[in-house]
C-alpha cells in the first residue's frame, strides 16, 4: 500500500524528471491533477498490449 | 424585412436568399443587432468583424443579384471560433498568450468558406487553447448557456454552441480534441459534427493535440451541417492528414431515411455507465425507438476495449505539452491556471505511458472496425448529463469522467455526430450520438437526419427574455 509520503515523492520525482518549475500553488494543483489521474494510469499500465496492438499497422 | 432571423436555421436563411425573402445585408445586419442586444451577456463572440461582414454581403448580394449564387451557403452569415484563422482577424484562442495576435493567411476552412459565398460574422468565445475550463471572469469568460444562463455550454467550442443556439449567427464551426464540438452542442439543443479525422484540414488551426484534434459544424439542424461540412471538407497539401481523404456528397443522400440501417448500441459502455443521468437514457432510448420505426435495425453491441479508451486518451494528450512547453517556460503567469495545470499534467506521462496509449488506440481501433463491418453506425447518448452550472464544474481533473461519450471517438477519428432528442425537466437540451464508418460521414447525417425530421427538438428555440443578469 503506498503512503501519501510515497505518492508526494514519486509525483516530485516526476515534476523533476520533467524539469518543471512550478509555483507552489501550481504544484497543488498539479499534483491534485495528478492524485486524479492515477487510476486511469494505473489502468493504462496494467493493460497487456497483444503482438498485434501496434499503431501504424 | 418580414423575416426572423432569431427563429431560422442555416437552411431557412439559405432559403429566404434564394427567394430573395432576405438580402444578404439584411440578414448580416440582423445578427449584428442580436450581438449587440444579447451577447454582453451571453459573451459568445470574442471579436465581432462587423465591418468586414457588411462588405461580404454587400458583394454577395451584388453577385446573387446579377444572378449568380455559388451555392447554399453564398450570403449566409456565419462565425468561427477563435482559433481559426481570418488573414487581418485577431485570434486570441481564448488566452492571453495570444491576445494580440493577427494572422496572415487565413486557415483551409476559411478560405473555403470565403469561396462558398458565407460571410463571416466574427471570432467566437472558447475554453482557453481548447484545453481550460470554464471560467466567469478574466478577458475571455465563457459563454453562458441560452437555454439557462447560469450554466456553462461545456466547451471548448463555447461561443461557437451559444452564437449558434441563440441566433446570433447562422452556424458555427468548432474544433474537437477530446468533444469540444459535440459536448456543447449536446448542451445547447445543436446538431454537432465532427468529421472524420483526415476530412477537413487544419491548417490555419491552433493545435491541441494534432492527432485528436478535428475542426467541424455545429448548428441547428443536420442539413446546416451537412453544407458547412461540404464546404470545408477535401484535401489540403498544407496538412497532411487530409492526403487520403475521401469525400461524398453530405446533402443528397441526407432524406434517404433510417429503412434498412443497421445501427449497433454500445450498451454496456455508454448506457450503462453509472455516471448516465436517468433523464438522458430514458431520451436516447425513446430516440432509438424513434430509428426502429423509422426503420433501422437496433443490436446491442460491444467492445471491450473501450474501457480503456479515456486511460488512452489522456497520455496521448501530451502532444499538447510538446506544443506549448516553451512558451509556458517562458511567461507562464500569461496562461490561466486551469490550463496550465492540465498542460503541466501531460509533461508527467512516460515515454511508455504515451507508446502503451498508441498501441491501445490501436486494438480499440481494431475492435470498434470490427463492430462496423457489421452495422452501419454506432448509436448511444451523446452526453451523460445535461448541462451544469459554472460552479458545479469539477476544477482539477484532467480528463473529467463524462468525456467517455466523445474522446473515444477523438482517439479512433471516426465521424460522429449529436442531435438533439428532448428535453430535460429542467429545461436542458440532451442529446444522441452516431459514429460510423472511417470517411462515411453522409451516413451518420442521414441517419442524425432521419430522426430529426419526425421529431421537432431541433425547432425548439431559447427564451431570450430570459437573458439578462
Amino acid at each position: 500500500m503506498t503512503t501519501q509520503d510515497e505518492r508526494r515523492s514519486e509525483f516530485d520525482a516526476a515534476c523533476r524528471i520533467a524539469g518543471l518549475t512550478l509555483s507552489a500553488r501550481d504544484a497543488e494543483l498539479l499534483y491534485a491533477m495528478w492524485l486524479d489521474w492515477l487510476p486511469q494510469r494505473d489502468r493504462l499500465r496494467g493493460a497487456v498490449p497483444a503482438p498485434e496492438d501496434e499503431p501504424w499497422r | 424585412m418580414a423575416v426572423n432571423i432569431a427563429d431560422l436555421d442555416l437552411y431557412g436563411v439559405s432559403q429566404a436568399l434564394e427567394t430573395r425573402a432576405l438580402t444578404s445585408v439584411e440578414a448580416t445586419d440582423a445578427y449584428l443587432a442580436r450581438i449587440a442586444q444579447f451577447d454582453p451577456v451571453l459573451r459568445s463572440y470574442i471579436t465581432v468583424t462587423a465591418d468586414m461582414a457588411r462588405a461580404q454581403a454587400a458583394e454577395a448580394d451584388a453577385e446573387i443579384g446579377r444572378g449568380r449564387r455559388r451555392g447554399p451557403l453564398h450570403g449566409v452569415p456565419i462565425a468561427l471560433k477563435d482559433l481559426i484563422a481570418v488573414a487581418g482577424v485577431k485570434m486570441t484562442g481564448g488566452s492571453r498568450v495570444l491576445a494580440d495576435h493577427v494572422p496572415a493567411r487565413d486557415a483551409f476552412v476559411t478560405r473555403r468558406l470565403k469561396d462558398a459565398g458565407a460571410v463571416l460574422l466574427g471570432k467566437l468565445a472558447m475554453h482557453e487553447f481548447a484545453f481550460g475550463r470554464p471560467i466567469v471572469d478574466g478577458p475571455f469568460p465563457t459563454g453562458r448557456n441560452p437555454w439557462d444562463i447560469r450554466r456553462a455550454p461545456a466547451g471548448s467550442s463555447s461561443g461557437s454552441a451559444v452564437a449558434a443556439a441563440a441566433g446570433l449567427c447562422a452556424g458555427a464551426l468548432g474544433s474537437d480534441t477530446g468533444g469540444s464540438v459535440r459536448g456543447p452542442a449536446s448542451m445547447t439543443g445543436l446538431v454537432g459534427h465532427k468529421p472524420t479525422y483526415g476530412l477537413v484540414s487544419r491548417s490555419g488551426v491552433l493545435p491541441l493535440s494534432w492527432s485528436l484534434d478535428h475542426v467541424g459544424p455545429m448548428t441547428r439542424s443536420v442539413w446546416d451541417s451537412a453544407v458547412l461540412l461540404q464546404a470545408i471538407a477535401g484535401a489540403d497539401p498544407d496538412d497532411t492528414s487530409t492526403r487520403g481523404v475521401v469525400t461524398q456528397d453530405y446533402v443528397a443522400q441526407l432524406e434517404d431515411g433510417a429503412r434498412g440501417r443497421r445501427l449497433g448500441l454500445l450498451k454496456r459502455y455508454y448506457l450503462d455507465y453509472p455516471g448516465l443521468s436517468d433523464e438522458v437514457r430514458d431520451a436516447s432510448l425513446t430516440a432509438f425507438d424513434v430509428l426502429r420505426k423509422e426503420g433501422a435495425t437496433i443490436e446491442e453491441v460491444d467492445a471491450p476495449s473501450l474501457d480503456l479508451a479515456m486511460a488512452a486518451w489522456a497520455p496521448i494528450m501530451s502532444e499538447a505539452y510538446e506544443y506549448h512547453a516553451e512558451t509556458l517556460r517562458q511567461k507562464p503567469e500569461t496562461y490561466g491556471e486551469g490550463v496550465r495545470t492540465r498542460i503541466y499534467l501531460s509533461a508527467l506521462f512516460t515515454a511508455q505511458d504515451v507508446q502503451r496509449a498508441q498501441r491501445l488506440r490501436a486494438r480499440i481501433g481494431r475492435e470498434v472496425d470490427a463492430l462496423l463491418s457489421r452495422v452501419d453506425a454506432l448509436i448511444f447518448p451523446g452526453q451523460a448529463a445535461p448541462a451544469l452550472r459554472f460552479e458545479d464544474f469539477p476544477s482539477t481533473g484532467f480528463a473529467p469522467a463524462p468525456i467517455r461519450y466523445t474522446a473515444p471517438w477523438n482517439l479512433l477519428g471516426l465521424p460522429a455526430v449529436v442531435a438533439p432528442c428532448g428535453f430535460s425537466r429542467d429545461g436542458l437540451p440532451m442529446s444522441i450520438q452516431l459514429v460510423g464508418r472511417r470517411f462515411d460521414d453522409a451516413t451518420v447525417l442521414r441517419i442524425a437526419r432521419a430522426y430529426e425530421r419526425v421529431t421537432d427538438w431541433h425547432r425548439r428555440r431559447p427564451d431570450s427574455s430570459r437573458w439578462t443578469v
